[in-house]
């Protein structure tokens, strides 16, 4: 389907299902609430089909361009019927079951997490292990020592930082099965069942008050061994395949989802330059990384492989939220700091998550190593 | 155009201006002979994104931009014929001031665009004082119209704005064409600067430096890319803020990694920063454009996405 004719039939119809689509709380609403309307939402498109374009037709999909898909998480996001960082996990996931997991295994699961009947978690990051993923220590050994023919896989070690593991049933996990030097070499990806025995979950309340995130346990946990993503020792082949959807499709959504912010300020704002500065630096801003990610989302289409490149566009992301956000509150004075109505909460839960987007998902710092010396080609930093 | 023959013509491009430049010649000739006013017509999005960047790539100094806007004024271009531009910081219609490129030194008429229309004027009946200015090279003329002229022609609704928009493309590309040598040299001059016993491109504040001006004409190309997509006149004018903006980043950024030598004249980094800073006030700085933009998205209340995938 031509991506043009889509956008057009899909707003349509988001228009003629607006009372059922749309949050049936005020905003902002708590975490569990727009969990549950996110799973509401992904079950009502998915039965009217549109969850179900761009993904392969071997796993519950229609098919069609992947930037079809981009454009319904773009939808839902400019809408607000579910929060881009949240609905991210769909993207980054669900490729990698396709690319890496039992071809069986993937059609029986992709379409639970498509459908909104099922969430799963992403368990790289640990206590140790932030930036430098290669040193994760999280341990899986086979349960009879023989890698080869062991049915069981047993896990033990913590993750950090896993977004939303409270409310997921699966989990894409990251584990040591070398030697602790093994770096990239030693690490298994597997697909674990967040219900297991032993697997103990404590959310960590973020600076916005929510508790997106959490650390998770793992206490002699059995996996089997069919769970395993991309062969013993293939899990560094996992966690970088995920890259170019976190920095493509995610960040067309993520864009989305901040040009209403532009509207709420520039409907807030009185008619002076101070003002107007501001806002068109966030427009600028948000507009060079659209520019960006639109070249980004054609490229990955039309089959190129991304790689360093896109930490360009994580750059330019990074520097568009927080321009945006810091012009809502130079616009603003005492709205963020001290309003405790719910434009009041909106204002300040936004604002201060926005505040990570240098960190998360490769801090700026990590980036501009990458650009130096994969693009930049200026050799080793040492 | 295919991906070969554009890059075929990219390296032709560059050579020719290169060695235009260096010659001494007039980089107007050269381009002429590659048929750059029939590329123009053809294929103005090629030829225009093509010819600026290889001018900002090397310094090179040509009147093209005043066959872009004669173009997009609907007049048919030649050596014969210049543009009035607007004044420094300015992308109103001209009318009695405004600046004039090195095609001066070969127009026989200037094109004068006011709020009634547009006039042709013969040169002669003209002020034109050379700008020597940060960048005596660069080819400017300051202009002002003396004595009455021939009535103004109206011109179509849109038709300055239209030009502004492709002024401001071109000019883009070409301070993506001068910041990327900016670039090269700074990263040059890093790898082989050797202090405290390993190259300085080594230490990654240096690099840091670096990969923040790539960042930024990566950014800058990517809203050009977006305007020729898109053709309405906001993509343009943000393109041309990223522009300015691009390139008072990446000299600030080059210029440090540089130091000392980037401080002399005997290194090129000072031509393409004195140009940059001329390119800049053309049809707008960044400052002026953003704050332009931010004033019509208040009036209007009003904030489009402009470019869909």
């Amino acid at each position: 389907m031509d991506i043009a004719e889509f956008r057009a039939e899909l707003h349509a119809w988001l228009d003629a299902h607006h009372d059922e689509v749309a949050p049936p709380f005020a905003p902002p609403g708590t975490l569990d609430e727009r969990i549950a309307q996110m799973q509401r939402v992904k079950g009502i498109l998915y039965e009217a089909g549109w969850m179900r374009w761009g993904w392969p037709e071997r796993v519950g999909g229609l098919g069609g361009s992947p930037l079809l898909r981009t454009e319904l998480g773009a939808a839902m996001a400019a809408r607000g019927l579910a929060d881009p960082g949240v609905y991210s996990l769909v993207e980054v996931l669900a490729p990698t079951l396709i690319e890496f997991a039992d071809p069986d295994l993937a059609a029986d699961w992709v379409p639970k997490l498509l459908s909104g009947e099922e969430m799963w978690c992403q368990g790289f990051s640990e206590p140790g292990t932030g930036s430098d993923l290669a040193t994760l220590s999280c341990r899986a050994v086979p349960d009879g020592g023989d890698p080869e023919t062991a049915d069981t896989w047993v896990i033990n070690g913590q993750k950090v930082w896993t977004s939303l593991a409270q409310y997921s049933q699966r989990c894409v996990l990251l584990t040591r099965t070398g030697t602790p030097e093994s770096r990239h070499r030693g690490i298994t990806a597997f697909f674990v069942d967040m219900d297991t025995p032993g697997i103990t979950i404590s959310p960590i309340e973020m600076i916005n008050g929510e508790h997106e995130f959490t650390e998770v346990f793992f206490d002699d946990v059995a996996v089997p061994a069919d769970r395993i993503l991309g062969g013993v020792h293939g899990g560094w082949g996992v966690a970088m395949s995920i890259l170019p959807y976190e920095r493509s499709s995610c960040f067309w959504q993520r864009i989305a989802y901040l040009y209403p912010r532009v509207q709420r300020l520039v409907d807030a704002v009185g008619d002076d330059d101070r003002a107007a500065e501001a806002v068109g630096n966030a427009f600028l801003a948000l507009h060079t990384v659209r520019s960006r990610s639109r070249a980004t989302q054609h490229r990955l289409a039309a089959g190129a492989t991304l790689g360093a490149d896109t930490s360009i566009d994580k750059v330019l992301m990074a520097t568009a939220e927080q321009t945006l956000y810091d012009a809502m509150r130079k616009c603003a004075p005492g709205v963020i700091e001290l309003e405790d109505g719910a434009a009041g909460d909106i204002a300040r839960i936004e604002y201060l998550y926005s505040r990570a987007a240098t960190i998360y998902g490769g801090t700026s710092e990590v980036q501009r190593n990458i650009i130096a010396r994969r693009l930049l080609d200026l050799g080793e930093d040492r | 155009m295919d991906a070969a023959d554009r890059s075929l013509l990219e390296e032709t491009v560059r050579d020719a201006v290169t060695a235009a430049a260096v010659d001494g010649d007039r980089v107007d000739g050269v381009l002429a002979e590659l048929g750059w006013l029939e590329m123009l017509e053809a294929e103005p999005r090629d030829a225009v994104e093509i010819v600026f960047t290889a001018l900002g790539l090397v310094n090179g100094v040509a009147g093209v931009l005043d066959d872009v806007l004669a173009t997009a004024l609907g007049v048919t271009s030649s050596p014969e014929v210049a543009v009035l531009l607007p004044r420094f910081g300015s992308w109103a219609a001209p009318g009695g001031e405004g600046l004039l490129s090195v095609r001066a030194a070969t127009a026989s008429v200037v094109l004068v665009v006011d709020g009634d229309g547009i006039a042709t004027v013969p040169i002669g009946a003209l002020e034109v004082t050379p700008v020597r200015g940060a960048d005596p090279a660069g080819g400017l003329h300051r202009v002002r119209v003396v004595g009455s002229t021939d009535a103004a022609t109206p011109l179509a609704d849109g038709a300055w704005d239209a030009a502004v928009a492709a002024g401001r493309r071109a000019l883009g590309h070409q301070v993506a064409g001068a910041t990327r040598t900016m670039l090269d040299l700074a990263r040059s001059h890093a790898l082989d600067r050797v202090q405290f016993g390993r190259s300085i491109s080594s230490f990654q504040a240096v690099r840091h430096k670096l990969a923040e001006a790539l960042v930024a004409i990566e950014g800058l190309e990517a809203t050009l890319g977006a305007a020729w997509d898109d053709g309405t006149p906001i993509t343009s004018a943000l393109a041309k803020a990223a522009a300015g903006r691009t390139a008072r980043s990446v000299a600030t950024h080059c210029q440090q990694v540089l130091a000392g030598i980037g401080f002399t004249t005997d290194h090129p980094f000072h031509l393409y920063l004195k140009r940059t800073m001329v390119l800049e006030g053309l049809f707008g700085t960044a400052d002026a454009i953003v704050l332009d933009v931010g004033r019509e998205l208040i009036r209007t209340r009003t904030v489009p996405t402009l470019i869909e995938l």
